[in-house]
């Protein structure tokens, strides 16, 4: 630690980059945990994925061979929901600190304010992955215990949910990742909007209005299109298992749909935030 | 404890701003020195809220600079260990506890904990400390903005409008409060819109209007010019009195039924020429101008937003 007084007057920009992320990374964290909500915000994603994805895996059956369903989908359905959450909770990062006045203070303490936002994206990524995990892991075991009873044994062609099949883990861990860029996504918008509603709102709109519009289109071209550039619909084709030639966009690829919409956002909430007066 | 003078310094130096077509600052121009209060008044929107988040880098300048210490804040490393600012006190999250917001903030300058109970200490934020800020009132948000204004032990403090919401209380201890900062040797720099506030407090006065600077001078300075030599009469014959003293050179304003107030002689003359020609009087004083009237006569002509101007009544 540096003692107050003596070093003090001497340590103007000869400390190296790190260490003031460093020192950022942990406000952010303390922040961040005693936010209030936080904690809350984190289970209430647990639980609602957890519910949505066993009421999904009760209600849907499997009477024969070649029913066409794919469980780990169907056991995962609730990270549609519990992106919502955490959507709700990236934007709160900032918008809070913008409804309030106290990104002055945070940018008094931080002048660099890229070094802000990394520390906030760096922090709330290593929450939501955790909680995603969490999650995924939970939505996967009801899945297992939940499925055969409605028809998916091993009659009808279906193992028992396993992290040791491959596309199984992949649809995992593709999920646990979708959350974090949902994060992203979140806090890029967040940066450049501010405001908490106006941001949860655009992030809200462009997640699940994107599969509405895709119902209305008629024309298969275009209704094909906007499936893959859909954040949510191409970003959790990662959770396929099932025929995959038929889907519209590839696991990762679809993955990496969300990554550039979760890249944009943060790119421009970067730029309004380094130009802007504050 | 004493600070090194550069870099206990705030230099402003030809700041330019527009807000649309009007100038926020135009050519701000002062320097805050070490081992004095430096009270920055001005009417409300004379720009120095602009001045001093353009002194945080919050805003950019067209034109001009702002420099901490000899060099950009900015470019600072550790910057509340160089400048402690409160700019508004109600810029907390209200669900956090004020201990907690202290610590995010002492651990951005790798400060420890034990920082932060020093600093909750001298604010007499005391068992406070651990309710949630959303809770205080505004002069207890002030007093945990002061806190977090001390926490890095800055050669350099600046404080918008820090009177704001406290009771007579908490307007002595700060008082105090900024009187000890300035005695340790640090620069501090008080924002008001009321001249009052710091008439017991401030040093040195840097008084602004329209985005520029109308005086930067001493206190006592300021009320020696103000007071422009007038003596105040009392007397049971103002009228010959008027004419006794027209006769020797003064002007003479009727300031009420017995009292005029004289401009062009001293005191002591007036009493003789007086006392010469028979005339009664029962008081002859200097008049001492208060701060804030040397601070009405000096914003006279900035103020932006004004009401509908008193009748003329004593002068």
């Amino acid at each position: 630690m540096n003692p107050l007084g003596s070093t003090r007057l001497a340590d103007t920009a000869n400390g190296a980059w790190h260490v003031t992320f460093t020192h950022t990374l942990h406000a952010e964290w303390t922040k961040l945990r005693t936010a209030g909500d936080t904690g809350r915000l984190l289970l209430l994603t647990i639980t609602l994925t957890v519910a949505v994805g066993c009421g999904t895996a009760k209600a849907v059956k499997c009477p024969d061979t070649g029913c066409g369903q794919d469980p780990v989908k169907l056991a995962l359905t609730g990270i549609t929901v519990g992106q919502a959450v955490i959507a709700v909770l990236a934007v709160l990062a900032i918008s809070n600190e913008y409804g309030t006045g106290m990104i002055r203070t945070t940018l008094t303490a931080v002048p660099n304010r890229l070094t802000v936002l990394a520390a906030k994206a760096t922090v709330l990524t290593t929450v939501v992955l955790a909680s995603g995990t969490a999650a995924v892991l939970a939505s996967l075991l009801a899945g297992r215990c939940v499925l055969p009873g409605n028809g998916f044994t091993a009659a009808h062609g279906y193992a028992p949910l396993t992290l040791a099949d491959g596309p199984t883990l992949r649809a995992a861990a593709g999920s646990v990742l979708y959350l974090a860029l949902i994060a992203l996504l979140a806090l890029g918008t967040a940066t450049a909007v501010r405001d908490a509603a106006s941001a949860i709102a655009t992030v809200l709109g462009l997640l699940y209005l994107f599969p509405i519009l895709t119902q209305v289109v008629n024309n298969p071209h275009w209704q094909h299109r906007l499936q893959q550039i859909s954040p949510m619909t191409a970003g959790l084709a990662v959770q396929a298992t099932v025929h995959l030639r038929e889907r519209p966009i590839g696991p990762w690829a679809g993955l990496g749909v969300l990554a550039t919409w979760a890249a944009t956002a943060l790119m421009t909430g970067s730029l309004l935030l380094h130009a802007r007066d504050t | 404890m004493s600070h090194e003078s550069t870099k206990a310094t705030i230099e402003v130096i030809g700041l330019r701003k527009r807000f649309g077509p009007q100038p926020a600052l135009d050519g701000m121009t002062f320097t805050v020195r070490p081992g004095r209060v430096t009270g920055f008044v001005g009417p409300n929107g004379a720009g120095k809220s602009t001045t001093m988040r353009v002194i945080l880098g919050l805003d950019t300048a067209e034109e001009g600079k702002a420099l901490v210490g000899g060099v950009p804040y900015r470019t600072l490393r550790r910057p509340l260990r160089h400048l402690g600012a409160l700019l508004d006190a109600s810029a907390l999250q209200p669900s956090r506890t004020a201990r907690h917001h202290l610590l995010w903030l002492a651990h951005s300058q790798g400060l420890p904990a034990r920082r932060v109970d020093e600093v909750i200490e001298q604010a007499g934020l005391g068992t406070a400390a651990r309710r949630r800020a959303g809770g205080f009132s505004l002069g207890m948000r002030q007093r945990l903005g002061i806190a977090a204004a001390l926490l890095g032990d800055p050669p350099v403090v600046m404080l918008d409008e820090p009177f704001n919401g406290l009771d007579p209380d908490g307007i002595v201890w700060m008082r105090g409060l900024l009187a000890e900062l300035a005695r340790q040797g640090r620069a501090v720099l008080v924002s008001s819109h009321l001249m009052s506030e710091l008439e017991d407090t401030a040093d040195h006065l840097v008084v602004i209007g329209h985005g520029r600077v109308i005086a930067d001078t001493s206190v006592s300075q300021l009320l020696a010019e103000a007071s422009g030599g007038r003596v105040t009469l009392r007397t049971s014959a103002p009228a010959r009195a008027a004419q006794v003293l027209h006769g020797a050179g003064a002007i003479t304003v009727a300031t009420g039924p017995d009292t005029l107030t004289i401009t062009g002689l001293p005191d002591a003359e007036t009493v003789a020429l007086l006392a010469r020609n028979g005339v009664p009087f029962s008081q002859v004083s200097t008049h001492r101008a208060t701060l804030e009237e040397a601070y009405l006569e000096l914003t006279r002509d900035t103020v932006q937003y004004r009401g509908i101007p008193a009748p003329e009544a004593t002068r």
